[in-house]
């Protein structure tokens, strides 16, 4: 299956991993590994549930920090899983198929070979938020989300 | 509308300046005191505090005095709704793909 990308409501990270496919596959879908990275530190998260097969639920719990409370996080289910390639999980449903809540967002992590390690790819769709349109109206696109992204990386970096 | 559109000139107008942005990387550690701020800077004091004025009047920074010591901190939510949902939802991904990539390259360096 392919999905298209609508700028303006999907965003997508292509990037070369400098390593094996198999680690970052079992980064994806062992809990204790996808623990670490899920969340920024200091919050932590809890694998509730991570049934990687179609149908399969994905739960996660996050606390913000070490020893707080945990609060809910995602709960979605898995469309499709190739082993090894690629995974897509939507929070519009629930493990089982059942229609969730409150549905937003679908995404697809794709993993290939790269004579460096691997080519990773993360495409995330999202259901259109309520508020897109004032955002729109403001102009706040252009160009913005650039900056943004550069912001969040200098800040994330401290350079 | 026109409140929005004096917001942004705010905002990239605080982040044209190299000294203004090395000050938000470094409160993205967290908060610190201007003293601290200005250290690295080879910069008097009034000239520095201009730079902090004007990343607190954009909304990046609050900043709070206590005694004779005054704080900085970043204003996270801010950057994040500037940017709007969608580059709200960017960073998060942009930061989770970090986070993936140096776990599993750490992991590899350290077999």
């Amino acid at each position: 299956m392919t999905e298209t990308l609508n700028p303006e409501l999907d965003l997508e990270i292509t990037r070369v991993i400098k390593a094996p496919r198999a680690a970052v596959w079992a980064a994806w879908t062992d809990p204790a590994r996808f623990a670490k990275w899920w969340v920024p530190a200091p919050e932590v998260c809890r694998i509730v549930r991570m049934e990687v097969r179609p149908g399969g639920a994905m739960v996660t719990e996050i606390a913000a920090s070490e020893g707080a409370a945990f609060g809910p996080h995602m709960s979605a289910c898995y469309l499709e899983v190739v082993e090894g390639q690629r995974i897509v999980f939507t929070n519009a449903l629930t493990g089982g198929w059942r229609p969730a809540e409150q549905p937003f967002m679908t995404a697809v992590i794709t993993l290939a070979e790269h004579d460096l390690g691997t080519a990773y790819r993360a495409l995330v769709m999202h259901k259109s938020p309520a508020d897109r349109t004032m955002h729109q109206e403001l102009g706040f696109y252009d160009g913005w989300g650039t900056v943004t992204a550069q912001l969040a990386a200098l800040v994330e970096t401290g350079r | 509308m026109e409140q929005y559109q004096h917001q942004l000139d705010g905002i990239f107008q605080a982040l044209a300046d190299p000294t203004r942005r090395a000050v938000i990387g470094r409160l993205g550690k967290g908060p610190a005191s201007v003293g601290a701020l200005a250290e690295p800077f080879d910069m008097a004091l009034p000239s520095f505090m201009k730079h902090i004025h004007m990343l607190e009047q954009s909304g990046l920074i609050r900043t709070s005095k206590l005694g004779r010591v005054r704080t900085c901190a970043l204003e996270a939510a801010r950057l994040a709704a500037v940017g709007g949902w969608l580059s709200a939802q960017q960073q998060i991904w942009e930061s989770r793909t970090d986070r993936l990539e140096q776990f599993v390259t750490d992991k590899e360096q350290g077999k």
